[in-house]
């Protein structure tokens, strides 16, 4: 690695503040024991974290988002381990079609998807449904974990199966015992990156949420537009704190650089 | 009847034909090598007996047995992979232990199996360690443990040594073979390198475009190539092209730009174009006036045990290796002349293919 000059020590530095900061203030913000939003000077206080917890609307959400999260992350798993395997390995009529088809939500405005799918959901009468609103963030959150896949299956040397499947083992056993684990650290990868945007996802969410589905960055969207106070700020650092331990998970089982730099 | 026995197959990719009617018989126990550069078909004929790809036709029979469709996971033979193909995510003995546990074999009985496996291939204090934790050599052992584990009726071997450093490489030819023999295993090996073929093999098969051109004991194949190609791409070779002066019975002279030189070989006709075929070794130095043809030395080059001449002479540049016997050998500008026997001399009807260098280069 390459040292960096002084102009470039500065200007790094300026942008990591400049990223980092307004979180880091938040997160103080939290902690203050006043009424408004403010950097706490006299002393640290637990109120406001105590507020969202008593508060049912939040508390209610913060488990349709976990719930919402966990759900459309396994799925969009259980989907995409066998989209991938198959678009990687096999040559089929409609194989770049599927393949265009699975990754386009990540080009596609969320605002679009939003206005869509509270047109389909009105259609098929569906507004309201927990169910429906999992099958929408699966949508959204599938092209992550397929990214992740098609990158650990391309790299798979297909003789390890052959290996296997000579030693006598069924086509489901060669799976389960083989091509599974090997392929794990991307499974987990892509249920972590799925797990994450699913958990943060609010624009299409506003639309097709319910009062009973309401998510958590929903109903902070919807309180804040009615009042601002530092209970706010605590609930963005219990996401902030929710999204970093995935953050670590995922650097943890798969590795960042791979994801964000490409490097395998 | 033969052990394993392949007849007339063939496997087409469109309009591509990438094996042609290659039949070959394996008698038991036998270490028979399919040799070729690459893309001569040796891998897909190999995958075919393994039953990773599907011939178009021909059969294929295993002590009796027709196995032309039968599955991959039905056929019971072990195969190494030139990548090795260890699971990574297991210890050395989960990978040994892998092909017994799918065969149903009580777990009593799997743990001195995988451990006289080991042992076979010096593994023993190994079999806790990953694989990323063994060297290239290790894992090689460790993949040829695996396949001999399952007690297959044919082993496969697809370049087995090719990611090994040349040192090691020779060194796991010979242990190869000392555990083919001891356990006795029939055992067809794919490999481009001549050297690996003819040191381990019982029996070499030369394949050239999808078919095959010779099946012969390593020192056949080397003294009497059938082909030209064989000639170029088995060892060394000195190409001359010349034409029949005279033929008499089981003797003929050819002319090598004006160099009369005697062969035996039968029913050549006069006036016949011919390429003469001489091993560098075949050929010796010798004071110039005694040779059949005199040449000036232009290079040398020292092998440890030969020394490689290049001869400039009346035929262009010829090849001499003599062995390394201790005494002073010819410098380099010095006249030599060069002698050889009719005896060693092989005839291939027909003129001279372009490009010999090519085939040279393929065999390193």
């Amino acid at each position: 690695m390459t040292r960096n000059g002084p102009v470039a020590l500065i200007f790094h530095t300026l942008v990591v503040i400049f990223m980092l900061a307004p979180l880091a203030i938040v997160c103080l913000v939290a902690f203050t024991p006043e009424n408004t939003l403010s950097l706490p000077t006299n002393g640290f206080s637990l109120r406001w974290f105590d507020a969202v917890f008593h508060h049912p609307d939040f508390v209610q959400s913060f488990w349709n988002s976990l719930w919402l999260a966990v759900l459309s992350a396994t799925l969009a798993v259980v989907l995409a381990v066998p989209a991938s395997l198959a678009i990687t390995r096999w040559e089929f009529p409609g194989r770049g079609f599927l393949n265009a088809l699975f990754l386009s939500p990540l080009i596609i405005p969320h605002l679009v998807l939003g206005v869509a799918m509270l047109r389909l959901f009105a259609i098929v009468g569906a507004t309201g449904s927990f169910a429906w609103l999992v099958a929408a963030h699966i949508v959204i959150v599938t092209p992550y974990v397929m990214r992740l896949l098609i990158a650990a299956i391309s790299g798979f040397d297909r003789s390890v199966e052959q290996a296997a499947f000579s030693l006598g083992a069924s086509e489901a056993t060669v799976f389960r015992r083989v091509t599974l684990p090997m392929i794990l650290p991307g499974v987990t990868g892509g249920w972590l990156i799925a797990f994450i945007n699913s958990f943060d996802e609010l624009t299409m969410s506003i639309f097709i949420t319910s009062p009973s589905t309401v998510t958590l960055p929903v109903r902070m969207y919807m309180y804040a537009t009615e009042s601002i106070d530092p209970m706010m700020a605590a609930v963005s650092a219990l996401i902030i704190g929710i999204t970093a331990v995935a953050v670590l998970l995922l650097d943890r089982v798969y590795g960042l650089d791979r994801i964000l730099v490409g490097q395998h | 009847m033969s052990f394993l026995e392949l007849k007339n197959i063939t496997k087409r990719y469109g309009p591509l034909t990438a094996v042609g009617d290659v039949s070959l018989s394996v008698e038991k126990g036998e270490f028979v090598s399919l040799l070729g550069p690459s893309g001569c078909g040796k891998t897909t004929t190999l995958q075919m007996i393994a039953g990773f790809v599907e011939p178009s036709a021909g059969t294929i029979r295993l002590d009796g047995r027709d196995i032309t469709r039968a599955k991959a996971n039905s056929r019971g033979l072990g195969i190494v992979f030139q990548s090795y193909a260890l699971f990574p995510h297991m210890t050395v003995f989960d990978n040994v232990s892998f092909g017994l546990e799918m065969q149903r074999v009580p777990k009593g009985e799997r743990k001195p199996r995988v451990e006289e496996a080991l042992s076979l291939v010096h593994l023993s204090p190994y079999a806790k360690r990953y694989p990323r934790e063994l060297s290239g050599g290790q894992r090689q052992r460790v993949a040829l443990a695996r396949a001999l584990v399952i007690r297959p009726p044919v082993l496969l071997l697809d370049e087995p040594l090719s990611n090994l450093d040349a040192k090691l490489r020779e060194a796991m030819q010979f242990e190869l073979r000392e555990i083919q023999r001891k356990v006795g295993t029939t055992t067809v090996m794919v490999t481009h390198d001549q050297a690996e073929a003819f040191s381990i093999s019982d029996r070499v098969v030369v394949m050239e475009a999808g078919r095959i051109t010779q099946i012969d004991q390593p020192y056949r194949i080397y003294e009497h190539p059938e082909t030209e190609f064989i000639s170029r791409f088995v060892g060394k070779t000195n190409l001359l092209p010349g034409k029949v002066t005279t033929a008499t019975g089981a003797g003929a002279t050819v002319s090598l730009a004006g160099i009369a030189v005697p062969v035996e070989a039968a029913g050549l006709s006069v006036g016949e174009t011919v390429t003469l075929c001489i091993r560098p070794e075949k050929l010796h130095l010798t004071v110039p006036t005694n040779g059949l043809l005199t040449g000036r030395v232009a290079d040398r080059f020292f092998l440890g045990s030969q020394w490689l001449y290049h001869i400039d002479g009346p035929l262009g540049t010829l090849m001499v290796v003599t062995p390394n016997d201790g005494s002073t050998p010819a410098e380099q500008g010095a006249t030599v002349g060069l002698e050889w026997s009719p005896s060693v001399v092989r005839v291939h009807r027909g003129a001279m293919a372009e490009a010999p260098d090519v085939a040279l280069e393929v065999t390193g």
